[in-house]
């Protein structure tokens, strides 16, 4: 059996891996195995970074990029949650797209960039598209078996107590059972959501995505590595406060 | 068969009520004929399967009957219910606090935020958890969150409080403790009770008529006047009838 760390050394062991890392990274790029445009080191992100803050391009490309994925992130999580708490409890509605579903699926968002640039052009509306896209899928699949996983007893203590009407029972039974389950989707798109602002950036849309290309373009890979870590720590920040909100909501829960 | 009297002032009628589930199935409850007369505490008990959470939820409106006439006579007045349920797993909403819980079938009723604040502790207060109201339903143990489930349930000021089984999954000492309150509460409050067990001594205890299904498919096979109390001096002899009455009719 694994015994549980105390705290502090589970802390201080995830710093000593996150240092041994970024040493033997560092070794690595001195070494001069590896050709420094293919490699950069760890110690010269630090430079890029405030070469980048200075001159204003690292928080353009943070605030693009920012302004991209909060409004795909609202627009694909609001339409995920509706739609997938309409499929789950309206058999009719289940059953009449269940094999539209089913067919747009397995279409990863990527693949839909060719579209969103016909139909928007390359814009903050096409980045949006995107993001939204996969942010939807996350959250319609998660909604929908939080949503049929709702115990079937609350649900008869509704219609017990005068609660048993659609809206009633959707806001004080379904969606406060289902809320567990559907905050985990809710998190689950925060993380993907990161992964397609890069990718549809990378065609072009001005944001992190597009400055990692261009910088790569020149073989400034250390600029690559900056906006890398950015986004590693933007995402890092997303979910952490999301963590904290989550922990107030589901306080009920042992 | 004793007949128990039915007096003018009737909350519950049942005639010719049948009950099956599903429409191809055999019935498992046929001709009950049976009228509750308010204020009274009526136990129904009866081997497992033989329909007796079924026929509360008849009563309950939460499942229709196959054959007959369910008629409730309730009082007209504002901001009342005139059933409310009592369920043997407490039933509570998880993500509602106590108070919140207690709330939940006084909400859509046409009464002021007052008015249901009062009830609500009110309701507490006869179940003894005044100070229990901003609890979360996790932090209560088995006895307490069947408590607050008597309490959400006269909240609402019903006609008819049905209570299915509702001490079946406690341990003997909590049973036997809110056995008490029950009857205490009942003294109280005047209720209409209408309690499902599956225990005879609870039923002896409880209730002062007793309703006893059995055959198949069940039918009323006994209805009998009892006076509720361990002490008083019938008990041992009460149970041992219905008990007898119970394996008189009883098929596996």
């Amino acid at each position: 059996m694994r015994q549980p760390l105390k705290l502090h050394s589970s802390i201080a062991l995830s710093a000593l891996g996150v240092g041994a890392f970024l040493l033997a990274w560092e070794a690595l790029a001195r070494s001069g195995v590896v050709p420094a445009g293919l490699l950069p080191s760890p110690s010269a992100v630090p430079g890029a970074f405030l070469a980048e803050f200075r001159s204003g391009t690292w928080q353009a490309m943070v605030f693009a990029s920012l302004s991209h994925y909060l409004s795909g992130l609202a627009l694909g999580t609001v339409l995920g949650i509706t739609f997938g708490t309409a499929a789950a409890t309206w058999g009719v509605w289940d059953a009449f797209q269940a094999w539209v579903v089913r067919m747009l699926r397995p279409i990863p968002s990527i693949a839909w960039i060719p579209f969103a640039i016909i139909w928007f052009g390359v814009s903050k509306s096409a980045a949006t598209f995107l993001i939204a896209l996969t942010v939807f899928w996350i959250n319609y699949y998660a909604t929908y078996s939080a949503v049929r996983g709702v115990d079937k007893d609350l649900i008869e203590l509704g219609h017990a107590f005068g609660q048993g009407g659609l809206i009633p029972r959707l806001f004080k039974i379904v969606l406060p059972g289902a809320l567990p389950g559907i905050l985990s989707g809710v998190r689950a798109g925060l993380g993907q959501g990161w992964m397609t602002v890069v990718a549809a950036e990378l065609f072009g849309i001005s944001g992190l995505g597009a400055r990692m290309s261009d910088a790569s373009g020149l073989l400034a890979t250390h600029i690559v590595v900056l906006y890398m870590v950015t986004i590693a720590a933007l995402y890092g920040v997303c979910d952490f406060l999301f963590m904290q909100v989550q922990q107030r909501v589901l306080a009920w829960q042992k | 068969m004793n007949g128990a009297k039915v007096n003018g002032s009737a909350v519950i009628d049942l005639k010719g009520v049948a009950i099956g589930y599903g429409a191809e199935a055999p019935p498992v409850l046929v001709d009950v004929d049976l009228s509750i007369e308010r204020g009274s505490f009526v136990a129904i008990v009866g081997p497992s399967g033989v329909g007796k959470s079924t026929l509360l939820r008849v009563v309950a409106g939460l499942h229709t009957a196959r054959a007959g006439a369910v008629t409730i006579h309730e009082t007209k007045k504002p901001g009342h219910r005139p059933v409310s349920l009592v369920f043997q797993d407490a039933r509570l909403l998880p993500w509602r606090r106590v108070a919140k819980n207690v709330r939940f079938g006084l909400e859509g009723l046409p009464i002021s935020t007052t008015e249901r604040e009062e009830r609500v502790a009110a309701a507490l207060r006869l179940v003894r958890l005044d100070d229990y109201g901003r609890r979360w339903p996790y932090e209560l143990s088995g006895g307490q969150r069947q408590r607050v489930g008597i309490a959400r349930a006269l909240a609402v000021d019903p006609d008819i409080l049905l209570m299915d089984e509702p001490f079946g999954a406690l341990d003997a000492i909590t049973r036997h403790g809110l056995q008490d309150e029950l009857l205490r509460i009942h003294r109280e409050t005047g209720k209409t009770v209408l309690f499902v067990t599956h225990d005879l001594e609870e039923a002896v205890h409880l209730a002062d008529r007793i309703i006893v299904l059995g055959g198949s498919p069940a039918r009323i096979v006994q209805d009998v006047r009892n006076e509720p109390g361990r002490e008083s001096g019938g008990f041992r002899e009460q149970v041992e009838q219905l008990r007898s009455g119970i394996a008189d009719n009883y098929s596996i």
